[in-house]
C-alpha cells in the first residue's frame, strides 16, 4: 500500500493483550525491558570490540595510527549525521503512532529506513575505497599498505569486525523499519500493536548509540 | 491536521528535535578537535563529548527517565557494567 493511500487522519491506537498479561501497561513495559535487556547483551558483544581496538591503540601507537589515518574521516563523520538524523525520523514515527497519525508514522519511518540504506550505501563505497587502497589484511593474495606495521592489521581487522557488525545490526533494522512501515499502513495495526514501534524505536537509536562510539573509537582518538 | 493536532505534534518532536540539534553540535566539536588536534591530549576532551552524546541518546532520544524503575535499573546496570569492565581493562593497559 502506498503512503498516500493509507489514512492521513488520527485512528485508534493500543494494544491487543496476549494472555499473559493482566494490563496494556504491563505488556508495553515487559515488552521495553526485555528488548533493553538484549540491548544490554549487544552492548557487551560491541564493548569487546570497542576494548580490543583501544587497548591496541595503546599498545602500539606508532602502527595504529597510520592505519587510521587511511580511514575515510569525513565518511565516518557524515554517516554519523546521517544515523543522528534517521534517530529523529524514528522518533518522529513513534510520536506520530502515539497519536494515531498513520500515514505520518509510515512517512516517517520511510525516512528512517532510507536513511539507514544512505549509511549502508556510504560504508560500502567506504569498503571499496579500502579495498583499492589495499587496506584489507585479511585478504592473503592481496598486498596490504602498511605491511610494514604488523599490529596494524590487528587494529584495521578490528575495524572491519565492528562496522561489518554494525552493518548487520543496521541491516537487520532497516529491514524490520520497512516490514514495519508496511504493516502499519494496514487497518488495524496501530489498534493493536502500537507499542511495537517504541521497541523497534529502543533498537534504532541503540544503533545510533552504539556508531556514536564506533566512529571516536576508530576514526577519530589520536589521529 | 487541526491546529490544536499540529500544536501537540510540535510540542511531543521539540525533545527529539533539540536532541538532534545537540548531537549534531557536539558532532561537529569532536570533528573540528580531530581534524585540528589542538593539543596533545585532546582524547580527554574527545571522549567526554562522546560521553554526552550517549546520554543525550539513552536520556533524550531512547526516553529512559520515563521508563518505570525496573526499566531504569537494568538500563543503567547494562551501561554502568560494561563502563566498570572497560574502565578497569583500560586502567590495567594504560598504568604499564
Amino acid at each position: 500500500m502506498s503512503a498516500s493511500a493509507i489514512p492521513a487522519g488520527p485512528v485508534q491506537i493500543g494494544v491487543e493483550i496476549e494472555e499473559q498479561f493482566h494490563t496494556e501497561k504491563q505488556q508495553r513495559h515487559a515488552a521495553k525491558l526485555g528488548m533493553w535487556i538484549w540491548l544490554a547483551t549487544e552492548l557487551l558483544l560491541f564493548a569487546g570490540l570497542f576494548l580490543v581496538a583501544l587497548i591496541i591503540r595503546v599498545q602500539h601507537p606508532d602502527a595504529v595510527t597510520p592505519a587510521a589515518r587511511h580511514l575515510k574521516f569525513a565518511i565516518g563523520a557524515t554517516n554519523t549525521a546521517v544515523l543522528i538524523l534517521s534517530s529523529l525520523s524514528m522518533s518522529g514515527a513513534i510520536e506520530m503512532s502515539r497519536m494515531g497519525w498513520q500515514r505520518g508514522t509510515v512517512r516517517c519511518m520511510q525516512v528512517t529506513a532510507a536513511l539507514g540504506t544512505i549509511f549502508l550505501l556510504l560504508k560500502g563505497f567506504e569498503y571499496y575505497k579500502d579495498f583499492d587502497e589495499h587496506m584489507m589484511p585479511f585478504l592473503a593474495w592481496r598486498p596490504y599498505e602498511l605491511a610494514h606495521l604488523p599490529a596494524s592489521a590487528l587494529f584495521v581487522d578490528d575495524y572491519y569486525v565492528a562496522t561489518g557488525l554494525h552493518g548487520l545490526h543496521l541491516t537487520t533494522g532497516v529491514a524490520i523499519v520497512l516490514v514495519m512501515a508496511w504493516q502499519v499502513g494496514r487497518p488495524g495495526y496501530l489498534a493493536r500493536h502500537q507499542n511495537r514501534i517504541e521497541v523497534l524505536g529502543l533498537y534504532w537509536h541503540f544503533i545510533d548509540l552504539i556508531w556514536m562510539i564506533v566512529f571516536p573509537v576508530l576514526y577519530l582518538l589520536n589521529r | 491536521m487541526t491546529a490544536d493536532e499540529k500544536h501537540e505534534l510540535r510540542r511531543r518532536m521539540r525533545p527529539p528535535a533539540f536532541a538532534t540539534l545537540a548531537l549534531m553540535l557536539l558532532l561537529a566539536v569532536n570533528v573540528t578537535l580531530g581534524i585540528l588536534v589542538p593539543f596533545r591530549h585532546v582524547w580527554i576532551v574527545e571522549t567526554l563529548v562522546v560521553i554526552a552524546m550517549i546520554l543525550t541518546v539513552l536520556l533524550v532520544s531512547m526516553e529512559l527517565p520515563r521508563e518505570p524503575p525496573v526499566i531504569r535499573f537494568f538500563a543503567g546496570i547494562g551501561f554502568c557494567w560494561v563502563g566498570f569492565l572497560v574502565a578497569m581493562t583500560l586502567v590495567d593497559y594504560l598504568t604499564r
